[in-house]
């Protein structure tokens, strides 16, 4: 009884009111669960908006029903959905079209949502590419040589990039700062 | 806009200022002191140090009429300095809390004060006559984070509290024996301790930085970590509000914010300065920065002797010293508060930052 060692006691385990027993997902904001086979057919739609050459509509509509209450599994087809569409869009349209969603009504949240898919894009394609490359040499050092690197990754963030440098001219700081801060995750 | 009065008291962050009413009384947080400057003519200068925190001092307020000071710490306590012949006196205030104390303000009565906490309460404080002492009572559910501000209603018993839940609320922090029964408002008609008249989350749930409720009190604003300002019109007791706006901006977030009129709001913080804020019922927008861009002063460059550009260059690898920021505060501003309020609102409101400025304003 003596022994206890009355330092290494969890308090908050035994204190009812604490945050370590509460379930802060009653603290987020309410998402509607979505099914994988929603997004799938969300993600033909938007693949045939794309065909028929209407790339902003398409970039809209991901944008627009983003799936925050899918599984992980739902996310990935709808984060790729995404970057599909950025890729198909040409440099020289990025800007244009950004603005006028901006200007439209609740263009700030489409555009937020954008921003949360560039940086998930980014986190893919960099991890894809360092579980391929982290490999420790004889010489005990890791060889990371990423940054455009690996070739269809660091295609895939060179677009991203570009993406962002206009996003955040348009949309400012603050869509970074609410990637960041927003509980509802792509 | 006319030329602000800058005071840079010193090289450490402010955490709260607060002038008296007279506003020849300045008291800023540093560190765990509370350092009190009385004007000088144009300048202030430091007159006194409220000692016996150990921990940062996280707020500070002085009651505009009665004049007492309440300082609030990490240290879990708060204290109220009341003038005496012999120096100010500090009270020690019981507010039963085991984590620190982030932000106090008084009432407008005075009678009452918030502090607000990481315990996941906020201590409502009043002074028990037959005790000599102040003593609190705890607004509990249902907070589940930390109390990062507080902001009082004009009629003294309504309690805006943002918190680290992403949650902003309103609450009835009526004290028998110490508050008259409230005016029946649009957040509520009976209002016992710890009601909640509304509890607000905006579409990311972000931290809440700061709250102030509208000079007539029929509405809230609160500013969050996603660099967003949300304004709440509640339209009567027990019913959703009329209209919740929430409007994210481009800038980094703001910290702290006060209603200029009942059509305006001033938000300051990570962007080290001001923005004036316009609407109401139907929509909201950012006006614009209150320093306007091309302030003289900051941006006269000395000419520089072809000597000093060539040593910079070879020193630094470039001409221009681009340390200054173009704005008047240096770095974050952690509070902004009404200075002087004419007729038709607020004329003048004061700032401070992590730099160690004081900043006052004119509209």
């Amino acid at each position: 009884m003596s022994l206890q060692n009355w330092r290494t006691i969890n308090v908050d385990a035994l204190d009812p009111d604490s945050p370590a027993n509460f379930d802060l997902s009653t603290l987020t904001p309410a998402v509607n669960p979505v099914s994988t086979s929603d997004v799938q057919s969300l993600q033909n739609q938007i693949r045939q908006l794309l065909r028929g050459g209407d790339s902003e509509g398409a970039l809209r509509g991901a944008l627009e029903n983003v799936p925050y209450g899918a599984d992980d599994r739902g996310k990935e087809i709808h984060l790729a959905t995404v970057i599909e569409i950025l890729q198909s869009i040409r440099q020289s349209e990025m800007s244009p079209i950004l603005s006028r969603i901006y200007q439209s009504e609740g263009g700030t949240e489409v555009l937020d949502a954008l921003m949360k898919y560039i940086y998930k894009g980014m986190a893919q394609s960099t991890h894809a590419q360092s579980a391929k490359q982290v490999q420790p040499q004889s010489t005990g050092f890791s060889q990371i040589h990423s940054r455009g690197g690996g070739e269809g990754g660091g295609q895939a963030m060179s677009v991203l990039l570009s993406w962002h440098e206009k996003l955040v001219e348009i949309a400012g700081p603050g869509s970074i700062v609410r990637v960041m801060s927003d509980r509802r995750t792509v | 806009m006319a030329p602000s009065e800058v005071h840079h008291l010193f090289h450490s962050p402010i955490a709260d200022h607060s002038f008296s009413a007279d506003r020849q009384t300045l008291a800023v947080a540093r560190d765990n002191i509370v350092d009190l400057y009385k004007r000088s003519g144009q300048k202030f200068s430091l007159d006194d140090e409220l000692r016996g925190h150990d921990k940062t001092v996280t707020g500070v307020d002085i009651a505009p009429n009665s004049g007492k000071i309440v300082t609030c710490s990490q240290d879990r306590n708060a204290y109220v300095w009341e003038p005496s012949p012999s120096g100010w006196k500090p009270t020690l205030v019981l507010l039963r809390i085991n984590r620190a104390a982030t932000y106090v303000r008084w009432s407008p009565s005075e009678a009452k004060f918030a502090v607000g906490s990481g315990a996941r309460v906020i201590a409502v404080c009043y002074f028990e006559e037959e005790n000599d002492w102040w003593v609190s009572k705890h607004l509990k559910k249902p907070i589940r984070s930390t109390i990062t501000t507080v902001g009082w209603h004009p009629n003294s018993v309504l309690l805006g509290a943002g918190s680290t839940d992403g949650h902003a609320r309103v609450f009835s922090s009526f004290i028998k024996g110490v508050d008259a029964r409230p005016e029946p408002s649009a957040w509520g008609e009976r209002l016992p301790f710890n009601t909640v008249c509304g509890e607000f989350l905006n579409n990311t749930a972000a931290w809440i930085h700061g709250t102030a409720f509208s000079p007539s009190g029929d509405a809230l604003a609160f500013a969050a970590h996603d660099s967003s300002v949300t304004v709440v019109y509640p339209s009567a007791p027990e019913q959703p509000p009329k209209a919740v706006l929430s409007i994210s901006t481009q800038l980094l977030p703001f910290t702290s914010l006060i209603w200029s009129g009942e059509n305006e709001i001033i938000a300051a913080g990570y962007d080290c300065e001001a923005y004036r804020l316009k609407g109401n019922e139907d929509g909201w927008q950012v006006a614009g920065s209150i320093e306007s861009a091309g302030r003289p002063g900051l941006e006269s460059h000395r000419e520089e002797s072809a000597l000093n550009m060539f040593r910079q260059m070879d020193l630094k690898g470039k001409a221009k010293d681009d340390t200054q920021l173009k704005t008047v505060h240096q770095n974050t501003i952690s509070t902004i508060r009404a200075f002087e309020t004419s007729g038709s609102g607020v004329s003048k409101f004061s700032s401070s930052g992590v730099d160690g400025r004081v900043v006052v304003w004119t509209l």
